[in-house]
């Protein structure tokens, strides 16, 4: 088009030459590049040659060395002599023969290989990121790669009457069968050096920048509804991906979830986590999920429970993420009980049929009127749009058979509403705390220790908690906000 | 999710086990073989699911071909693959019952190794009686072999196993419209019975090919009639897979039958590392030791001494 509508400031000499020039580079460009196909086709061709001849000699005796050829043999031959005798005795077996000879396109597994771990010198230490009650986490280099990665260490008690813990082994178990993009990704695991005697054991995961909760405590304004929208999809689809694969993480929460700084959300630490089926096992430990995240059956002591454990934690994330506080922090048990009823209600046979029988719920003396039993999610967040609050009170439902799978939050209307969700790669960035040298206590309460006795409620009266609620001033606050 | 595939064996790792050290592959598969059915007859006593005690023949495959055979007492790293598979399991095992159930089947006691066509023993509580301190030992040893098992497999103890597939491939082959019962018995005696071979099936084929090789001996034994078409390619096995493996299952019986006379301790009790490194001086493989020169010096010292007093008698 240039070329056509002749323009004021253009000389056509020059323009011409340049023209001319361009096409002179591009011809040279693209020779250059059919050039270098030829090599590389050629290249192919010899490896493929090299690989051929290689395969051959492998075959009278099991070459050790598996070159970078993509797939081993199909058939292991597991000793010459055998192989040889095989191979006699087959054509001897009476297997069907088959008529045609033309091939059939078959799958092949490729399950990998079993090998020793490898040692943690290979790795170097950067620093430490934080101190949780299962192990310390530090970011450190591969020194092959240079690619920068998480540490996580389990601490090993040479003592402990049990081995190596099964907390431990079980997250490694856990974290080896995800693969997801909103799970945290395991690449291996490394021990200490001298392995005549394991001394610790290390988990090397994909760095991220951030987790949830330090995000939140820093951050001068709250998340955008845009962006919480975003976090919510990708919690619940790494969820939903748990759920689907028979597994309970059964300590959601923020300091859990874990950021980059491309706005990727993946959940990590599965020292709780384990392998459900269904019907679910009959005897769980209710010992799970750290307090301000816990769901009220577990805290009524049910032995039985499922995936909606999960969901509630993820209903207490949404709440934070939309104040930047925890949603319901109890003291011990009995209060977080009473922070729930405060905020959901005091549950009745209607809204939570069963609910008496559980274990802990028949000391409680509840109040029984109606101002009682009604949820003030919906009074509580004032600015969230209607359907996010359905969402939330969902969620936020007592009775676990209400709220929704994590499936069903993924279709939920509240995430087809404006404001969109917001594009991953246009979320902002944050000064990264694990990537600097500064260390980080945890200040929720940690996760239940194994073997700990779960709390009795005993007989707890919940009557007064509501006393006064009736004065209380009523109606939504205001709020003004861009989205 | 991988619930169809395992980790196999690399020709390099099955190639190291032919030139590990001076052990002979007869006595390598001797101990594998024993050490295999040892687990087995333990899950059994532990009342384990096979699910769990087939599991732990494979750990327990898989850790030979990174580990040294010799390295430790083969009951114990058949222990220690047991406690280690049912401890992340859903049936973990109490640490007493394990050094009971083990103490009993490697005792002179223990039916385990006397079928019923032997005279019956006479039974005797002392002689898998444990103390204390044998159990305090135990303990430590198969907690020292579970370390050692993670180390070595990278702490990866998936395993996949055949049987249910199996299951699903006969109700899609409409169990070749014989009594279900019937075929999908001898379809997991097949693979049951491939756990214990030397030749281990298992770490080299995947699922797949396990259950469609039991499937077609199956069949092949009640006399059911299979699809005419080329059916295992259906199911991802291509024949020459398929006749190897098929070979290999019907071969461990025979094989059995035959180390068994050929090793007759074998038939008595559980081999020993005590056993092997016997085997290996009678083999003349192992360097006589060191000991027995000595004794031989002391010896013509000894002698020289007496003649010398002889001498001075005589005197």
């Amino acid at each position: 088009m240039a070329s056509k509508a002749k323009s004021r400031w253009a000389d056509d000499e020059q323009d011409a030459e340049l023209e001319a020039q361009r096409r002179k580079e591009k011809e040279e460009k693209k020779r250059l590049k059919a050039e270098k196909a030829k090599k590389l086709e050629a290249e192919k061709q010899a490896r493929e040659a090299a690989e051929a001849a290689a395969t051959t000699r492998r075959h009278p005796s099991p070459s050790p060395p598996e070159t970078n050829s993509g797939h081993p043999a199909k058939r292991r031959k597991l000793s010459p002599e055998r192989g040889t005798t095989t191979t006699q005795t087959q054509s001897s077996t009476t297997i069907a023969n088959g008529t045609g000879e033309k091939t059939h396109k078959l799958l092949r597994f490729d399950g990998g290989a079993f090998r020793k771990a490898r040692s943690v010198e290979n790795y170097d230490k950067l620093n430490d990121i934080e101190e949780g009650s299962y192990g310390w986490v530090s970011r450190a280099r591969d020194i092959s790669t240079g690619e920068v990665v998480a540490l996580k260490r389990l601490k090993l008690n040479p003592k402990d009457r049990g081995g190596v813990p099964v907390t431990g082994l079980r997250e490694i178990q856990v974290l080896k069968a995800c693969d997801h993009r909103n799970i945290v990704h395991l690449k291996e695991i490394v021990v200490n050096d001298d392995t005549s005697r394991l001394e610790s054991i290390f988990l090397v995961m994909e760095f991220l920048e951030h987790d949830l909760k330090s995000i939140l405590e820093d951050m001068p304004n709250p998340f955008l509804q845009s962006e919480i929208k975003t976090l919510l999809l990708q919690l619940a689809a790494g969820t939903a991906y748990l759920h689907e694969n028979w597994i309970l993480h059964r300590d959601l929460k923020t300091s859990n979830l874990l950021l980059n700084n491309r706005g990727q959300l993946k959940i990590a630490d599965f020292g709780m986590a384990r392998f459900v089926g269904d019907p679910p096992p009959q005897k769980l430990t209710q010992l799970v999920v750290t307090l301000w995240y816990r769901s009220p059956e577990l805290l009524l002591g049910t032995p039985t429970y499922n995936t909606a454990v999960d969901t509630w934690s993820i209903g207490c994330i949404f709440g934070e993420l939309l104040t930047r506080e925890p949603l319901l922090q109890g003291k011990n048990e009995v209060d977080q009980l009473t922070k729930i009823f405060e905020l959901c209600g005091i549950p009745t046979e209607e809204t939570w049929p069963g609910f008496r029988r559980l274990p802990n719920a028949k000391g409680l003396r509840l109040p029984q009127n109606s101002t009682t039993t009604n949820s003030l999610v919906r009074a509580r967040f004032p600015t969230l749009p209607s359907a996010g609050a359905a969402l939330l009170n969902s969620l936020l439902a007592l009775d676990p058979e209400k709220r929704p799978s994590a499936k069903q939050i993924l279709a939920h209307e509240y995430f087809k509403q404006d404001p969109k969700p917001k594009q991953e790669a246009f979320f902002p960035t944050y000064p990264s705390k694990a990537g600097q040298e500064r260390r980080r206590k945890r200040e929720t309460p940690n996760a239940p220790l194994r073997g700990e006795k779960a709390v009795d409620l005993g007989h707890v009266d919940f009557s007064g908690i509501f006393a006064g609620r009736e004065k209380e001033e009523r109606g939504a606050g205001f709020a003004l906000r861009m989205v | 999710m991988n619930l169809l595939t395992n980790p196999l064996a690399t020709p390099d790792q099955l190639y190291q086990r032919r030139s590990f050290g001076a052990l002979p592959i007869e006595l390598q598969d001797a101990i594998f073989f024993s050490a295999q059915c040892l687990t087995q007859a333990a899950g059994i006593l532990l009342e384990l699911p096979q699910s769990i005690t087939a599991q732990a023949n494979v750990v327990l495959a898989r850790f030979w071909l990174e580990e040294q055979v010799l390295a430790h007492e083969f009951s114990d790293a058949s222990a220690a693959a047991l406690w280690l598979v049912a401890k992340v399991g859903p049936r973990p095992v109490v640490p007493r019952d394990l050094s009971n159930v083990y103490s009993y089947l490697l005792s002179s006691s223990s039916s385990f190794f006397h079928p019923n066509t032997s005279p019956p023993r006479i039974e005797n509580p002392h002689a898998y009686f444990q103390t204390e301190s044998s159990y305090h030992a135990f303990r430590e040893r198969i907690l020292a072999l579970e370390e050692r098992i993670l180390y070595a497999l990278s702490f990866d103890l998936r395993v996949a196993l055949p049987h249910p597939l199996a299951i699903t491939y006969l109700q899609a082959l409409e169990f070749l419209h014989v009594r279900k019962e019937k075929i999908s018995r001898r379809v997991l005696e097949y693979l049951n019975t491939a756990l214990l071979s030397p030749q281990m099936l298992y770490l080299t084929s995947q699922p797949n090919a396990l259950a469609v090789a039991a499937i077609y001996n199956a069949a092949k034994d009640i006399g059911a009639k299979m699809p005419e078409c080329e059916w295992w390619e259906v199911l991802d096995v291509d024949r020459e897979e398929l006749g190897f493996l098929v070979v290999g299952m019907r071969s461990v019986d025979g094989w059995a039958r035959k180390m068994r006379e050929d090793v007759p301790k074998m038939a008595e009790r559980m081999i020993t590392r005590a056993d092997i490194q016997k085997e290996l001086t009678k083999l003349g493989v192992a360097e006589i030791s060191e000991k027995r020169a000595l004794d031989a010096e002391e010896e013509m010292a000894r002698q020289m001494d007496e003649k010398m007093a002889e001498m001075e008698e005589g005197n």
